[in-house]
């Protein structure tokens, strides 16, 4: 939710920053036809474009990503004891313990497998 | 005798930092730094600005950018940032690098590139003018 409206501030400040650069080359077009020096722009222009380029600043620092805690037992610290000692490597899903069952069947032998060709 | 305590034994101890949230942080900050560059060397352009002014444009951007990183991490920086320093100072001139590339283009996008106007708008003006001059 957060996101989307930094998006949307975004999204606004760059139209709005984008029309700024427009009304100030306006202006200047309408200097240069009116043969006016150029002494600056008008201060609505001036504080369109500085307002937008903040907001768009803003919008950015926030959709760039969160910042992670830099000390190195800050993530640990998060972690449960049941999760620490869940090591995948040391799953086991296959061993001797099967050949105790009554509908083991064993598999087929080396000496057998050669025979067969 | 008197014993001197040198000031460099009194060194806190050093702190072990997670390389991984490190080098996160730095990413997200270069983001928001090149950004930031790029923007408010747009904005220059679009002002207008010349010369020293807008080198001091740059500067008061990259002080915005700071204080809004402040704001965001708040009280404790220390949780996110090694040096509070470092995020004013670093990669300074490599952002103005992009900072200068954009004013100058839009700088010349909106202030110096002759568009082709329409006749009549001229006409009107020149006249308009004529008849203030009379």
């Amino acid at each position: 939710m957060a996101s989307s409206l930094n998006k949307m501030i975004i999204i606004v400040g760059f139209i709005s920053l984008f029309h700024s650069a427009y009304s100030a080359a306006q202006h200047r077009s309408y200097l240069r036809i009116t043969a006016q020096e150029f002494t600056g722009l008008p201060l609505d222009i001036v504080v369109q474009a500085v307002t937008s380029l903040f907001a768009v600043m803003w919008g950015v620092l926030n959709v760039a990503g969160n910042l992670r805690e830099i000390p190195a037992g800050a993530e640990l610290n998060a972690t449960k004891w049941d999760t620490q000692r869940n090591l995948p490597s040391f799953y086991i899903f296959n061993h001797r313990g099967k050949a105790l069952s009554s509908q083991y069947i064993p598999a087929s032998s080396k000496a057998e497998l050669e025979n067969l060709e | 005798m008197t014993t001197v305590v040198k000031t460099k034994d009194l060194k806190p101890e050093p702190a072990a930092y997670s390389e991984a949230a490190l080098r996160n942080n730095g990413a997200v900050i270069e983001y928001c730094r090149t950004s930031m560059a790029a923007l408010s060397g747009s904005t220059a352009g679009v002002l207008g600005l010349t010369s020293l002014y807008g080198f001091a444009f740059y500067i008061v951007s990259v002080v915005v950018l700071y204080i809004m990183f402040m704001v965001k991490t708040g009280p404790n920086w220390r949780k996110y940032h090694i040096s509070r320093q470092a995020l004013l100072t670093n990669s300074f001139f490599a952002s103005l690098c992009t900072y200068v590339l954009f004013w100058t283009f839009i700088y010349g996008m909106v202030h110096v590139r002759k568009r082709s106007m329409c006749m009549a708008c001229v006409c009107s003006a020149r006249t308009e003018q004529q008849h203030t001059m009379q």
